[in-house]
């Protein structure tokens, strides 16, 4: 299936900072990618061009559409969740499923209730009486009731405790996601994702330091447990980074051979989070 | 067209006082005339029975009162619109719900269109409805003082008088929505526009112009075109003024009735509506739209 997203030679400028600087990458269908970036590196404007709410440079093509002229169109088959707060305080549950329904082609009513009816969320309620657990899970119930192709999440679980976090992408998951639909999420908590995603981008000051599926990550990165006497050997592989635990050295490799990676230690898969702090780093130097 | 009806929906959801305030008024009026207070203007100063007088004078007189009380309602409401239009635009910026309603498959032209629709359609509608029924309320209650006093209350449901009474608050509506509309428009645009507090920003560049042309200019064209377009819907009722000499308080019924006969509500808006302001100001109106769209299409949230 051709891509969803392509970006090519995608920028955006504030003033005299490059929040987005010469970005290339592409979304296929049926994947879940994670955008990971610190703070300020471009994930939100990289966002925002993306569903047409901001001006860029380059190309980009969503569903084959230009966002920023053709953002009406592309909205029938596009949702996002902005940031948890965003729904109106001021209206009903109830108002606010009418006015989905009545406005959105895609929106199916009855699976929104079939979501809400498991929640506590009553339908008379004003969303500003509602707690901030409730107002996610009536936008998740909205969003995920919508027939959309990309799912746009930029930090839905902020500001949620652990459980609701955990059951929010468990929902997603579960009860959403299949082949036919695509999940782009940013998020700072990266541990809670990571198992969901199958892609990752990471983005630092506004340029892509990584851009790749699960799998080939897991294939080609390795985090050893390096024990003391092999470290001076391991790092002659060129660790990305190396970090003090119990007794071992836990060093990150890249393309190293596996058996070799075996005689210095203990190898598992790097988590997504030390991943993130090796390449950032790396890229930094 | 049905999800446009939705999007007007939306917005009476929102904005409660489009019809708290008018039920307010009515329920004043209504308690002023069940504890007898009402004051039934130009009636109250009547020498002699009402009900003596000749049928015209008191289709004349009555005319009078419901007209009055349109204008009551009809300044209430159009401080609602004023409010309103000022609102429509960020209210959803302030509580950051915009970005809810723009992951909708709704245009912006949509949405500014149909707030627009509110301010100048909906808020006239309710408006009239409300002269209307506080017309009601106070013949009602008018009857009521009248057949106390042992008089025919039937004088105060004249048709004439009633019908008169809407068919002025009618056209006084639709002249009143063109004349200012652009009013609308620019307060709409302001409310796109305006980083924070919409209020300053619509109000304080006009005012900024016309006190700096003022003092370098020494002259008023800025200030005559601001006060032309707040007051000039009342030259419908100024234009007679010339004519009839404006000469104290008028005393009795009769003379108000005869001021009344003078009115050629019928010339003044003719002539009114044949008057290149008020339709430069529709155009006018019809530009300040189309850039309180682009702004709300073309903003960028990121802040």
């Amino acid at each position: 299936m051709s891509d969803l997203i392509v970006a090519r030679g995608l920028g955006k400028t504030f003033g005299t900072t490059r929040a987005l600087d010469d970005v290339n990458f592409s979304v296929g269908a049926g994947r879940i990618v994670g955008l990971i970036g610190p703070n300020g590196a471009g994930k939100t404007t990289a966002l925002k061009a993306l569903l047409g709410l901001t001006r860029f440079d380059g190309e980009l093509s969503v569903l084959g559409l230009d966002p920023y002229r053709q953002r009406h169109r592309l909205m029938q088959d596009v949702c996002f969740i902005a940031d948890v707060a965003v729904l109106p305080r001021w209206i009903r549950v109830r108002q606010l499923i009418d006015f989905v329904a009545a406005t959105h082609p895609k929106f199916r009513r009855e699976v929104c209730e079939h979501f809400l009816a498991r929640s506590d969320v009553k339908p008379t309620s004003r969303v500003r009486e509602l707690s901030k657990g409730m107002v996610t899970q009536v936008h998740l119930a909205l969003v995920m009731a919508i027939d959309a192709k990309l799912l746009v999440l930029d930090e839905p679980t902020l500001g949620l405790d652990i459980l609701m976090r955990k059951q929010f992408y468990e929902t997603l998951i579960n009860e959403y996601f299949d082949e036919q639909r695509t999940i782009l999420v940013t998020t700072h908590q990266v541990e809670e994702v990571e198992h969901i995603l199958t892609d990752l981008i990471f983005i630092d000051r506004g340029r892509i330091v990584l851009n790749a599926a699960m799998d080939e990550v897991q294939e080609s990165y390795a985090q050893v447990a390096v024990r003391p006497e092999h470290v001076a050997a391991a790092r002659t592989h060129k660790p990305l980074a190396e970090r003090q635990g119990l007794g071992r050295t836990h060093m990150l490799f890249r393309g190293v051979n596996r058996a070799d990676l075996e005689r210095l230690g203990e190898v598992g898969v790097p988590s997504v989070a030390d991943l993130f702090v090796a390449i950032i780093q790396g890229a930094r130097a | 067209m049905n999800r446009f009806l939705w999007l007007i929906r939306r917005e009476i959801w929102e904005h409660k006082a489009i019809w708290i305030a008018p039920a307010i008024v009515i329920a004043c009026l209504l308690l002023l005339v069940i504890t007898g207070n009402v004051h039934l203007g130009p009636i109250g100063t009547i020498e002699g029975p009402f009900g003596d007088f000749p049928r015209e004078t008191q289709v004349k007189l009555l005319l009078i009162v419901y007209a009055g009380l349109a204008l009551v309602v009809d300044m209430v409401m159009g401080t609602i619109a004023f409010f309103y239009a000022l609102d429509s635009l960020y209210s959803d910026r302030r509580d950051r719900s915009v970005l809810f309603w723009k992951s909708l498959p709704l245009s912006d032209a949509e949405t500014v269109l149909s707030k627009f629709a509110v301010a100048a359609v909906v808020i006239p509608l309710v408006s009239l409805a409300g002269a209307v029924l506080a017309q009601f309320v106070v013949a009602a209650g008018g009857s009521a003082k009248l057949a106390m006093s042992g008089m025919a209350s039937g004088v105060m449901w004249q048709p004439e008088a009633l019908f008169g009474g809407m068919l002025i608050a009618v056209l006084w509506c639709i002249t009143a929505i063109l004349w200012y509309s652009p009013i609308i428009a620019y307060l709409m645009l302001a409310s796109a526009w305006a980083p924070k507090g919409p209020f300053l920003w619509a109000v304080l560049p006009p005012v900024a112009i016309w006190v700096l042309e003022r003092v370098v200019l020494y002259s008023e064209h800025v200030g005559d075109f601001i006060t032309d377009r707040l007051f000039g819907l009342y030259r419908l009722l100024g234009s007679q003024g010339d004519s009839g000499g404006e000469t104290g308080d008028p005393e009795t019924g009769r003379e108000i009735a005869d001021k009344l006969g003078q009115i050629d509500l019928v010339g003044s808006l003719r002539e009114f509506y044949a008057s290149p302001d008020l339709w430069l100001g529709v155009v006018a109106a019809g530009l300040l739209l189309a850039a309180a769209m682009w702004v709300r299409r073309y903003r960028d949230e990121t802040s």
